[in-house]
């Protein structure tokens, strides 16, 4: 990588501190790799920190926004900045300690944390939000961006099973700004089995100038039943493992806003399984494993951005005062528009994180075959929504699956083998649905495809095959990854819950994403009575109004599991709602789309089955975003585990969830709580005309 | 240790704080914000209140204040009333601060049928004559430019139904730059935490005042529902 500009932006007393931390990093991350084989040699750009200059609070030039929005972005040459890896988050010894209670005044208020003295967490993080810049390509100048630790993406916290952590995130938002983000903050580990008031729920936002300690048990769900499990005493199910995780702000109606500002990062958790290591241990499955070197997190994001300004030395990403995240025309992959990366002939694992904000991605690698380029070639999932698949899935032009879903938020762990390239060739990760027919905007006149068939607007990054491996290949993937634990039940007697979207016209999206209760004769007069009962103008207050942080619209029992039905009557062709479930993973078994298509319901009659994916089948796989597009039904089966308190079921495109197409729903602890939440839940509606919710023999 | 040392010996080297870096000043309520968009967004428009005072749209009404801004026509029998009364609830709530350091206006979309008059006339009816929100009317070409200048949504159905706007509340501060909007029909606790989200900024006093608050509450509430539960 290039030694070069390490000083030419302005340095605070700050920034350098932040260097010198980062000068350590490399040399420890230069140590691991050593003990792991010739590492350094493959070793693509370790760290962003160099780049990502931050400054001390209040001293990073605020942006001027450019009005109104430029037709394109700047254009920059494709294929020219290294892959960053986002840099390793250092653990550290807080000030003040981590209390059970919250360390007011200095700490967000919040409840005490739940299985503390259980899960002392052993390691600790400092994660500061605050202002920076950030390069995103290199003909551009650097752009205002809110990030943890003032870079883009936030430093990755390595963890493993077994070993609670706490991340202190720590609020230096600026005091004032000329951002559209808000400078509050609440930080959702997406998605941790984690306890509520560690969650980072949209409602538990804290300003400026406290911190607020979350609290990462670490251990797999099922603590409750399963207790320490062999080999390595870790509490809870080890079927429940989940690896790649993402941590990203989740502020109540300023979501969007403020990860487009870049306040995400990476979150990995190793076990037994999947050790960050790739040499043969019990256990092991022996995927590439080196953080940064063969196991590679992808944080995919999209931006548009304002003509360059060389008199303040910025390029501002493109914001809106008021508005949403902007549509968008650059695709950035760790924080840089089209990068490359130099890879050697064997297999890589690459994580890819949709982080948003608001379209599903569509991916197919594609490379030369034999003397044909532009072929479409092999990847592998391995993991989807950081769960391991139970039979990996090849997407390639052979295996009847050629294209890989990502809707945002979710995550899907690939396996690429860059031993069927050649040194010399170059392969390149293109996405197919976006912008169609020629994707991000690149420079005008168009530079040349890379191959034909593939416009190079189409092209996130490239991958260039510089030579045979030098730390040996890991073995074949095995065919059988992992156990999936049991299908939850559904509770006898009890019906479907039913989530679902409508558009009623002239109303926010927000007002349209409401439970409701399918029956067993499920029929177009029964949905249509459920939907339109909630009548958001002669009912503004209660259940089934529109979000309130303070108020939820469903109860459940922990330790208990229930079948949910995801709806979205939204006509096809209309919005695909990923569809985010808060503290646990559920397992599809069906999804329907109706062939009669009409926005006031669907017959059961009219319902036909559509085949399921091997990453979303829940036979195969578990999820926490559910990809729903317009007229499906999916049908889920999930169960409460571990902990109580207060939860989400969102759509995760930002832009809707901070439009409040969002509802609360609740874990409660006892039979007596549930029955009198759920009679409340119910006496509220039947009070408003609306039908109950919950059955009499579904009261507990 | 060595590199370290290294990077040591240009610390002193560098200028204390870059000059061009200054933190932006604190805002004044009163002035408008450097970065405000001013009436190149808000537009200088004339109009007129039900008072049958003439005012300017953004010199006299929205510089330097924080403001609630929403749509409505006098003969309007949906949603209208409704989103009137919750407005007047909102109002009730934050009373102390309206017409001092908060305004709230009402827009008509319907300006060739509601005169002042007609402004008046509802504002009596729907108990909402009070000071610091006055109802607004106008051109019709003016109103539709700011109807679309503040209210677009970016979505057909919404931007070109001039009655779908009426769920809509803008709030906006133009001494600290904030512009959000929120549903008035969103229950009260949300759309008061929308509002406050455009308050001017607290000092670290005051914020930890007010998570000291917010703690007791939350204990408060742990003691009756086990959790936090409705804040």
């Amino acid at each position: 990588m290039p030694r070069k500009k390490v000083k030419e932006n302005k340095e605070s007393e700050h920034s350098k501190d932040l260097k010198m931390r980062a000068t350590i990093t490399r040399r420890e991350v230069l140590k691991m790799g050593a003990a792991a084989g010739a590492v350094t040699i493959l070793s693509p750009t370790i760290l962003t920190s160099r780049k990502s200059t931050a400054y001390a609070q209040g001293t990073v030039e605020e942006p001027i926004l450019c009005t109104p929005q430029p037709a394109t972005s700047p254009a920059h040459v494709p294929f020219v900045d290294d892959l960053p890896i986002p840099s390793i988050a250092i653990p550290t010894i807080l000030n003040p300690q981590p209390t059970k209670n919250a360390n007011t005044p200095l700490e967000a208020a919040r409840d005490p944390h739940q299985r503390w003295e259980e899960f002392n967490p052993s390691i600790q993080y400092l994660l500061t939000a605050k202002a920076g810049t950030h390069r995103f390509h290199r003909d551009y100048l650097p752009s205002y961006i809110w990030g943890f630790n003032g870079q883009y993406p936030g430093p990755t916290i390595l963890n493993a099973y077994g070993v609670p952590s706490l991340v202190r995130f720590k609020n230096d938002l600026p005091a004032t700004t000329l951002s559209f983000g808000k400078n509050q903050t609440t930080v959702h580990l997406h998605n941790g089995h984690t306890a509520s008031e560690s969650d980072g729920f949209a409602g538990d936002l804290f300003n400026r100038g406290l911190f607020k300690d979350n609290h990462y048990v670490n251990a797999y769900a099922g603590i409750d039943e399963f207790g320490s499990q062999p080999p390595l005493g870790v509490k809870g199910d080890p079927r429940e493992a989940m690896y790649t995780f993402w941590y990203h702000d989740h502020l109540l109606a300023e979501t969007a806003n403020n990860n487009y500002l870049g306040m995400n990062g990476v979150y990995l958790m190793y076990d037994h399984k999947s050790p960050p290591w790739e040499f043969s241990t019990p256990g092991s499955l022996r995927l590439p494993g080196i953080y940064g070197v063969t196991d590679i997190p992808l944080l995919l994001g999209i931006r548009r951005f304002c003509p360059h300004d060389p008199a303040r030395n910025r390029t501002e990403m493109f914001q809106q005062i008021g508005s949403a995240a902007p549509a968008s025309d650059k695709w950035v992959v760790n924080g840089k528009i089209q990068p490359k990366l130099s890879v050697r002939r064997r297999k890589y694992r690459f994580r890819m994180i949709n982080s948003g904000v608001t379209l599903p991605w569509d991916l197919s690698l594609h490379g030369p075959e034999g003397s044909v380029s532009g072929q479409q070639r092999r990847m592998t999932i391995v993991a989807v929504d950081g769960n391991l698949l139970r039979t990996p899935a090849d997407v390639s032009a052979t295996s009847g699956f050629t294209r890989m879903d990502i809707p945002v938020a979710s995550r899907t762990d690939v396996i690429i083998d860059f031993s069927m390239f050649s040194v010399g060739q170059s392969a390149y990760l293109v996405e197919n649905t976006q912008n169609p027919p020629v994707g991000q905007f690149v420079a005008t006149p168009t530079p040349a495809d890379p191959a034909p068939g593939i416009p190079i607007g189409r092209v996130l990054m490239r991958f260039d095959i510089i030579g045979n491996a030098t730390i040996p290949d890991t073995p074949a993937i095995p065919s059988t990854l992992t156990d999936l634990p049991p299908m939850p039940a559904a509770a006898p007697g009890v019906d479907p819950f039913e989530w679902g979207f409508r558009f009623i016209p002239g109303q926010p999206d927000g007002n349209s994403f409401r439970i409701s209760h399918s029956t067993t004769t499920d029929d177009n007069t029964q949905h249509t009575n459920s939907f339109f009962a909630f009548d958001p103008v002669t009912h503004p207050e209660g259940t089934g109004g529109p979000f309130d942080p303070g108020r939820a619209d469903h109860v459940v029992l922990k330790g208990t599991s229930e079948e949910w039905v995801i709806r979205n009557d939204t006509l096809a062709g209309g919005w695909l709602h990923p569809v985010h479930i808060h503290l646990e993973e559920g397992r599809i078994l069906e999804r329907t789309v109706c062939n009669t298509p009409s926005a006031t319901g669907c017959l059961d009659a009219n319902r036909v089955n559509v085949p399921l994916l091997p990453w979303e089948d829940g036979n195969n796989s578990r999820r926490d975003v559910y990809s729903v597009p317009g007229q499906h039904n999916l049908r889920i089966r999930i169960k409460f585990r571990d902990f109580k308190g207060r939860y989400l079921i969102h759509c995760h495109n930002m832009n809707h969830e901070d439009a409040f197409m969002m509802v609360r729903w609740d874990v409660v602890e006892t039979m007596a709580e549930l029955r009198q939440r759920r009679e409340q839940i119910n006496e509220e509606r039947v009070a408003r005309g609306d039908t109950p919710l919950y059955r009499k023999e579904e009261l507990g | 240790m060595k590199r370290r040392g290294f990077l040591k010996k240009f610390r002193g080297d560098q200028p204390a704080e870059p000059s061009a870096a200054k933190p932006l000043r604190a805002p004044v309520q009163g002035v408008p914000h450097v970065g405000s968009p001013g009436p190149r967004l808000f537009t200088n428009a004339r109009l007129r209140t039900h008072e049958n005072k003439e005012v300017r749209f953004y010199d006299d009404l929205i510089a330097g204040k924080q403001v609630l801004i929403n749509l409505m026509y006098a003969t309007c029998e949906g949603a209208c009333p409704l989103i009137t009364s919750r407005l007047v609830k909102v109002y009730d709530a934050l009373k102390d601060r309206m017409g001092k350091d908060l305004f709230m206006y009402s827009i008509t979309v319907k300006p060739e049928d509601d005169d002042p008059a007609a402004l008046m006339h509802y504002a009596h009816m729907h108990g909402a004559l009070k000071p610091g929100w006055t109802f607004l009317t106008g051109d019709p070409y003016d109103i539709e430019t700011i109807r679309y200048r503040l209210f677009a949504m970016d979505h057909i159905a919404i931007d070109t139904n001039i009655y779908g706007h009426t769920s809509f509340l803008k709030i906006i501060n133009d001494a600290t730059n904030h512009s959000l909007h929120v549903d008035p029909q969103a229950s009260l606790t949300t759309v008061l935490w929308k509002i406050s989200m455009a308050n001017p900024p607290m000092t670290q006093e005051q914020i930890f005042e007010e998570n000291k608050k917010l703690q007791e509450r939350i204990d408060k509430e742990r003691r009756i529902y086990g959790y936090r539960m409705t804040i």
